[in-house]
């Protein structure tokens, strides 16, 4: 159950860069989480709802966008949507193929409201 | 009421695939392979690395850190044979790279040939854990069963190399060599596989040799050990 450890390293970064841009009440986190990522979005979201509420407002929402895994053929140059984790190039079906989207846990977003300037705290 | 939208787009791990990649650097340039060996629990991790540190006794150096939820029987079982450091994750399911640079400290940061990470027994979590490794190698044993590669794609992606261990029991159980190496090869076409028995020592030495080419091609041909200067 890592998603809890993932977790823990988005709040805190989240912290650091409300805390950075000014401060205020974090509202909504959005977070990109790729098929391929190792991440189980259930379990991530219940980490979330289990640690988000110590550091940050009882409403605080996740938003989980799940990102399918897309490749590129190193060969042939063909990109294409990765089906039942098969990497094999549907054009040439030889090259090695490239992992172009899809094993990323990124933080794309944070939305603050600044009302209360109180740096990234607990409303 | 004010409210703004801050722009982030960054992996939250970037912070420490960076550390991993400095300390991958570091280890490098002074002559050490590191290899994160991963797979389920009772697979033979170091049942492996026990006749690994035995063919290669007195030739090659190299030094062990062995992750477990609990105990130190692992480490104890390795210890007699090479330089050795616990690390107990106290039930977490995974290693991190700060627990990695704790053992290193722990065994006085030693110049060996060979760093061994064996990870804690789950093909999950570690998977996405980057430690510093220059080779990450998953086993799976005859005894579990053929169809792991479809069931854990991250692990089989990720990994470099497949050890299929416990050869000698392939006429005793359901396993097909052929079955998941084809089921392993769909996830990741660039994976070596490789077959042992560490009871009887058989794919040992093709196992080591392959360890070698590792070593010429990710420590000789790109850095200046240490050693050579």
């Amino acid at each position: 159950m890592h998603e809890r450890s993932l977790v823990q390293t988005l709040l805190n970064q989240v912290q650091q860069i409300v805390a950075d841009d000014g401060g205020g009440v974090v509202k909504e986190i959005q977070v990109q989480v790729g098929d391929l990522s190792g991440v189980e979005p259930i379990l991530f979201e219940s980490a979330f709802t289990e640690l988000a509420t110590e550091c940050f407002s009882q409403d605080c929402r996740l938003v989980l966008d799940i990102v399918p895994v897309k490749a590129e053929c190193r060969l042939c140059g063909q990109c294409f949507e990765v089906q039942d984790y098969e990497f094999l190039c549907p054009a040439c079906g030889t090259g090695p193929v490239e992992v172009i989207q899809g094993d990323q846990v990124k933080l794309m977003s944070i939305t603050v409201d600044s009302e209360n300037l109180v740096s990234g705290a607990k409303s | 009421m004010n409210t703004r939208v801050i722009s982030v787009r960054r992996d939250i791990q970037a912070e420490q695939k960076a550390d991993a990649a400095a300390e991958r650097e570091r280890l490098g340039r002074r002559g050490t392979l590191v290899i994160n060996l991963l797979s389920s629990p009772g697979s033979g991790k170091t049942s492996l690395l026990e006749a690994t540190a035995r063919h290669w006794a007195g030739r090659r150096s190299m030094a062990v850190l062995v992750g477990d939820l609990e105990t130190d029987r692992d480490a104890q079982r390795l210890a007699p044979l090479v330089p050795v450091a616990q690390l107990t994750t106290g039930g977490a399911c995974h290693l991190e790279l700060p627990l990695v640079q704790r053992g290193l400290q722990a065994l006085g940061d030693p110049a060996v040939d060979f760093l061994f990470i064996e990870n804690v027994g789950n093909l999950v979590c570690p998977a996405s854990h980057d430690l510093a490794e220059h080779l990450r190698v998953v086993l799976i044993s005859t005894t579990e069963g053929d169809d792991k590669p479809g069931k854990y794609p991250k692990m089989f992606r990720t990994s470099q190399a497949m050890v299929v261990t416990k050869q000698d029991l392939l006429p005793h159980v359901p396993f097909s060599i052929e079955a998941v190496t084809e089921d392993a090869l769909k996830i990741q076409p660039a994976l070596n596989v490789l077959t042992s028995c560490a009871i009887d020592n058989r794919g040992i030495q093709e196992w080591c040799e392959f360890l070698e080419q590792q070593y010429q091609k990710k420590i000789e041909s790109v850095y200046e050990p240490a050693g050579n200067r």
